[in-house]
């Protein structure tokens, strides 16, 4: 019978991503960090919505990256398709000029940032994006509302302390209780996980990615894998008409 | 409020505005411990972003331990990591093939790979909510009012160990046997001789008063000395489990089965794919020594990364099937870089049916028709692999450089009724037979008569297992030889699949015959590098074993087993230790009973063969081809069939949620007059073991052991380990003086000590081989794991550098003594070994390189023997409800069937739906509604409805319905004691769904496992009814008629069905 040659992957494409991060800090290069979400590979697994939710330890209410469902065409032609939402970091936000505060720019590396320290949550933030990438932190903790009965179950207080209160270190900044302010109240959204980003690692929606569908690097570097995907014919963005001049680019 | 900041909104021209870490990158930065990280910005740092403060450590090794998940049995392998001694985050692990795809080199340096993620699915990363758990319990549980009230008072473990072990009126009901009373018989001279005799009076060959007058001291052991096959009372002791990997399973073996004597030891397969096991063990049975045996409880799955064209059959990888991080990877890439193809069989359009060239929307009960269309049009249109075929045995496959053989060219004797019977025999056309040397049994012999094949006209005769002789066959043969009408077995697969022609099997199907042709040219285009891989889709039927021998049949028609994108099976190294050399061969146990008598639920034994028989049909079924039927265990307690079951103890599962059928269980349950004590070790009190009499809480997977073994797709050879992370949440209590966190080891530990079990304490190896802790066995595993299997050690992993030592320790300076004491760990092992275990530890395992797992354009890790398809021993077993024998070949008739085989036509009474169970990948049945952050994803399941019978009932998304089946009309969970649950839904109405078919997903609509109200010590706790949001319809599942009180079940697999009962939806206001 017919014999195919065996080609084995050389390397992961996670790795590959990791390698680059590498090179931008080894070679010095001026990162402008951009995201690719392949349409195609992209598996609807919600994997980058939890580790984003536990890299990030959201609270109730309080989602960065999730990924929208739709199922297409009439029985029995149907298929799936799924479109992760993380935020654009537009090079033109909608959502920065109309801070009160200036709490939100776009940082040198092209970047969306939210300085929890100065966020009033004022949420006009929240309307401007026309995305929808932004939500507020009302302060809600997932132990709430749960038994206590110290001894014989594990119980609220345990659980509070095990995660329910804490804040994960967002910015690279730690924010301690949950009962004292920052992040609770603020905008919060997606921050291309720069705390990781910044100590040479991929951000967790990437690292997450079971499709492989995600990509991350830094634009400016050409020998990176994402620098290849954006070249793609296939590349899209979302509302581009927007002129809001997105660093997330699909390929659809 | 302080000054607003003034961003700049543009790129800024200076170089070296970022100074990236100091530290090394992964595979090619320069080196540099990873202990001196600092953060990108510095002190010049541009003014334009947030500065960092170093607040991030979770990248450090010191914070990491490298683990495995079991927030379903995929068993991804994760990196814990730590903040402050508590866990933080999850992630998957890269030196675990798992996890990606090559996975990172096993000699990476634990400083280089900490900064490396890998993916994990959405429940693993929320694992931490299942440790942090508030419903958790840390203390005994007893019941304080009847079975099932879920009223309860804490106790002390010593307590609860010495009630359980002595009996007595523990509930103020009665008198209660206890273990010890139970197992009263622990001699192993006397089991022997016992069951030595039991045997051949259940083979007529002594008579029961010969046997009663010879053991008439002993009778008061015996359940029933009328029947002394039924085995020893011990057996009325039943252990019970849901999920339970190595080390555990090594555990549970030596306490219940070594040291109590009990033949009842049941684990969970048929819930989950039994067929597929048991139509797998069937085929890989092997000729030895005259008799077809010796098959292994496992399955084939695709090699995934590697097939050209891959056929989902009932199996969806993006969202289970051993699937989404280990599989799903692989599929979209093959599938998006490489332009390969996969299609996918199921009613409903799954994620990977979604991303699919085709979804095949068939009908369910026709998911083994579809596969005999396309054996039909395969030979029509010879594209078979005849080369293959007509191996007869191990020499033909050698010289053709094939790893596998099989039967198709064997010929077989047709009854006089024109059924196929036994294998055609040299003895049938006189030639001789062979009289040779037993290898099992040094000092007998063994008859061989060799099977035949026809070449041309002649007979030839052969030996499957000979390498020197090559022997090949027509493939079709029908024809009389010496007297005898023969054909061969791929002429009865042949006849089989012709009985109907292409139109009607596509018809029965419901697809286009179009369809199955371009499916089967597909699949038949690629040669060995196309497969079908199934799941429980096809296994969980009323028909599962054949659905799945035909499936696999059509596998073996191209002969793609131990090809590179075949059919793989797992390789795993040796954990126990068993092989020569290995340092510690942990199921050496002395003073050992080896379990006699018949199973509860009678398997592995033929009825007829026992004293029980007393014609057809039986009261229950009996399974000589199955084991671990989950289904069976407590509806046979309840029957009381073939005896009473005194002392349950249920480890980490919940029948009553997880089976079909299930709330038929809590009538039995909750009546201590039919199982007297019954023993949960859980989580939480869980569905089914709210009705226990005693909960010992356990730990979670992320606080303890475990050996996870491996799946069919995983080519690598591997042993991922589950090791202690979090520090453990449970009571510390004492077993053998020493502290240890209540969990299953600690339990058994106890109850070892009480009844002074010669395999467990101080000499349970042997003389100063203590097993006082759950580490004396686990480590020792671990070290047999970085040893290998090479009797001179050099199969060992590479030593742990000293800084990965220190590394080790500081990763574990979080975990008490209770759980991680260094010293002891070390000396368990021995120095020479440790820094070896430490390498393994530090890695989660051992994993070959994935390069090495292929040789060629095959398998490195061959299953490499005969692939049986046509199972003599089914030909000459009666089924216990007919009386006829079983077929022996893959074959399809109308179904669903009750166990007496009769055909269930519900349809015909206006249950027009069929409904089916899926996963989302969000939830594993029954444990991780606790993950409050999956909420984000699907906080509840809908029934989800086709269209067009949508339209047809006005019903849209978002209406309430109540799901109704014939044997459960009110459509009602009965919990007991007036507590019921109604199995009301919302509709969600879809496309992607054949019409005539409902689906809803496992894993929402709970009443316990913290959703339903407790009392524990006279204090109310309320339910959180975020778990108890949606329905669970397993309720409505179709009870089989003849049983009454189980679910529909394969007769020959064992599988609990899911995907056959039908219903009728009824709108609520």
């Amino acid at each position: 019978m017919l014999q195919l040659s065996l080609s084995l992957p050389k390397e992961d494409p996670l790795i590959t991503m990791h390698r680059d991060l590498a090179r931008t800090r080894r070679e010095q290069i001026p990162p402008t960090w951009v995201m690719v979400i392949d349409l195609s590979k992209c598996i609807g697994c919600h994997a980058c919505t939890l580790a984003c939710a536990t890299e990030n330890n959201l609270p109730p209410g309080v989602v960065y990256r999730p990924v929208i469902e739709e199922e297409v065409g009439k029985y029995p032609n149907v298929g799936r398709r799924f479109l992760p939402r993380p935020c654009m970091h537009c090079q033109n936000p909608p959502c920065v000029p109309v801070c009160p505060v200036h709490a939100t720019w776009k940082d040198d590396e092209g970047t969306v940032v939210i300085d929890y320290t100065k966020c009033i949550g004022c949420r006009f933030c929240l309307k401007a994006c026309p995305y929808g990438a932004r939500t507020s932190d009302f302060g809600e903790n997932y132990a709430n509302g749960t038994p206590e009965l110290p001894g014989t179950l594990v119980g609220r207080n345990q659980i509070e302390r095990g995660y329910a209160r804490k804040t994960a270190p967002e910015y690279d900044k730690d924010w301690g209780d949950r009962r004292r302010a920052s992040p609770v109240g603020n905008a919060r959204k997606c921050h291309f996980c720069l705390h990781r980003v910044h100590n040479g690692q991929l951000p967790s929606c990437v690292t997450s990615c079971i499709g492989r569908a995600t990509f991350f690097g830094n634009i400016n570097d050409p020998k990176a894998l994402v620098h290849r995907l954006v070249g793609s014919a296939r590349t899209t963005r979302l509302k581009e008409h927007l002129g809001t001049d997105p660093h997330v680019y699909y390929l659809s | 409020m302080s000054k607003p900041h003034t961003p700049n909104h543009t790129q800024p021209e200076c170089p070296h505005r970022r100074t990236f870490l100091k530290t090394c990158a992964l595979l090619g930065g320069t080196a540099a411990a990873i202990s001196t990280v600092g953060s990108w910005m510095d002190q010049e740092a541009s003014a334009t972003s947030i500065p960092g403060e170093g607040a991030y450590t979770l990248l450090r090794p010191e914070h990491q331990i490298r683990s495995v998940c079991q927030q379903c049995n995929t068993q991804c392998g994760t990196t814990v990591k730590f903040k402050d001694g508590r866990v933080a985050k999850i992630d998957g692990n890269p030196y675990n093939p798992w996890n990606l795809c090559p996975q990172i080199a096993y000699n990476t340096p634990i400083t280089e790979a900490a900064s490396i993620d890998a993916p994990l699915c959405p429940k693993g990363f929320a694992g931490i909510q299942t440790l942090y758990d508030p419903y958790r319990i840390v203390k005994v549980l007893k019941r304080a009012g009847k079975r099932g009230e879920n009223k309860w008072i804490s106790i002390p473990f010593e307590q609860a160990i010495q009630e359980i072990i002595a009996g007595g009126d523990l509930f103020g009901e009665g008198h209660v046997e206890g273990i010890s009373e139970l197992a009263a018989l622990r001699d192993p001279k006397i089991h022997k001789m016992l069951a030595e005799d039991a045997k051949k009076v259940a083979d007529k060959k002594m008579s029961l008063e010969e046997f009663q007058s010879k053991y008439a001291e002993y009778l008061k052991y015996l359940i029933d000395p009328n029947h002394p096959d039924l085995g020893p009372k011990n057996n009325q002791i039943c252990y019970y489990w849901g999920r339970q990997k190595g080390g555990r399973g090594e555990l549970i073996k030596r306490f219940f089965a070594d040291g109590l004597g009990t033949i009842n030891t049941h684990g969970h397969t048929t819930v989950c794919q039994g067929s597929l096991y048991f139509t797998c063990k069937a085929m890989s049975d092997q000729f030895v020594e005259g008799k077809f045996t010796d098959g292994s409880k496992f399955y084939w799955q695709a090699d995934t990364g590697n097939a050209e064209f891959i056929l989902f059959v009932g199996a969806s990888p993006y969202e289970a099937n051993y699937g989404p991080p280990m599989r799903a990877g692989k599929v979209t890439q093959s599938i998006v870089d490489g332009g390969r193809k996969i299609a996918v069989v199921d009613p409903r359009c799954s994620k990977t049916a979604g991303r699919a060239w085709k979804w095949i929307p068939i009908v369910p009960e026709a998911i083994g028709a579809l596969g005999q269309a396309m054996i039909r049009w395969i030979i029509e249109q010879e594209r078979y692999d005849a080369r293959y075929l007509a191996n007869a045995n191990k020499a033909a496959a050698k010289a053709a450089n094939e790893p596998t053989w099989t039967q198709a060219c064997w010929l077989v004797v047709i009854n006089d009724d024109g059924t196929p019977g036994r294998f055609l025999r040299g003895s049938d056309l006189g030639h001789p037979k062979e009289t040779r040397p037993s290898k099992k049994h040094p000092e007998q012999t063994w008859e061989f008569d060799a099977f035949v094949t026809l070449r041309g006209n002649t007979p030839q005769f052969f030996d499957p297992n000979s390498e020197s002789e090559a022997v090949t066959g027509e493939l079709f043969v029908d024809t009389e030889l010496g007297g005898t009408h023969v054909k061969s077995v791929l002429q009865i697969y042949k006849e089989t699949a012709f009985s109907r022609s292409l139109g009607e099997w596509a018809q029965v199907c419901g697809i286009p015959e179009a369809e199955i042709v371009e499916l089967a040219q597909e699949f038949t285009s690629y040669g060995k590098r196309a497969v079908a891989d199934i799941h429980r889709g096809a296994s969980q039927h009323t028909i599962g074993f054949y659905n799945v021998l035909t499936w696999m049949t059509v596998n073996v028609l191209i002969g793609n087993h131990d090809w590179a994108g075949g059919l793989t099976k797992a390789t795993t190294y040796n954990a126990t230790g068993d092989k020569e050399g290995m340092p510690f061969p942990v199921t050496k146990s002395p003073n050992k009973i080896s379990p006699w008598g018949i199973s509860i639920i009678r398997h592995g034994v033929p009825y007829d063969k026992t004293t029980l028989f007393e014609g057809y049909p039986a009261k229950r079924v009996w399974y000589p081809f199955a084991s671990d039927i989950y289904q069976e265990v407590i509806p046979s307690a309840g029957d009381m069939y073939p005896y009473q079951i005194k002392c349950l103890f249920l480890y980490m599962g919940t029948p009553v949620y997880a089976l079909p059928g299930g709330h038929k269980l809590v009538e039995i349950l909750k009546n201590p007059k039919k199982i007297p004590l019954f023993i949960a070790s859980d989580i939480t009190v869980g569905e089914t073991s709210m009705y226990a009499d005693y909960i010992f809480p356990d730990l979670t997977y992320l606080e303890r052991w475990e050996f996870a073994g491996s799946h069919p797709s995983m080519s690598c050879k591997v042993a991922p380990i589950r090791q202690p992370a979090a520090a453990p949440m449970t009571e510390t209590v004492t077993a053998y003086g020493e502290k240890m966190p209540i969990c299953l080891e600690s339990t058994l530990l106890a109850l070892a000590e009480a009844l002074n079990l010669p395999n467990f304490g101080p000499n349970a190896w042997g003389e100063g081989t203590s097993f006082t802790r759950m580490e004396d066995l686990y480590l020792r595993m671990v070290a047999n794991i970085a040893f290998g299997e090479k009797a001179d050690g050099s199969d060992k992993v590479p030593p742990a550098s000293p800084e990965e030592e220190r590394i080790f320790l500081q990763a574990r300076a979080h975990l008490p003594e209770t759980i991680f004491h260094p010293e002891r760990w070390k000396a368990i092992v021995g120095p020479e070994l440790w820094p070896h275990v430490v390498t393994v530890l530090n890695r989660g395992g051992r994993f070959q390189e994935y390069a090495k797992a292929y040789n060629g354009n095959q398998l490195a890790n061959k299953y490499g023997k005969m692939v049986g398809i046509y199972m003599e021993n089914l030909a000459r077993t009666k089924n216990s409800m007919t009386g006829k024998p079983y077929v022996p070949h893959a074959h399809w008739t109308p179904n669903p069937i009750d166990c007496m085989g009769n055909r269930i036509e519900d349809e015909k009474n206006g249950f027009s739906f069929t409904l089916i169970t899926y996963k989302t990948i969000t939830q594993t049945k029954s444990r991780t509604i606790v993950d409050y952050w999956l909420d984000a994803v699907l906080p509840e399941g809908f029934l989800e409805m086709a269209a067009e019978d949508a339209a047809r009932m006005g019903l849209r998304t978002g209406d309430r319905v109540a799901i109704i089946s014939p044997t459960n009309p009110d459509g009602m969970w009965d919990l007991g004691h007036g507590q019921t649950k109604p199995i009301h839904g919302k509709v969600k109405v879809i496309q992607g769904l054949r019409p005539g078919v409902v689906a809803f997903p496992l894993g929402f609509g709970h009443w316990a496992n913290g959703a339903g109200d407790m009392v524990i010590d006279g204090v109310s706790i309320p339910g959180d009814p975020r778990r108890a949001r949606g329905f669970h319809a397993n309720a409505a599942m179709r009870l089989d008629p003849v049983l009454e009180n189980t679910g529909l079940v394969d007769t020959v697999g064992g599988s609990a069905v899911f995907y056959q009962s039908r219903v009728k939806i009824v709108k609520l206001a």
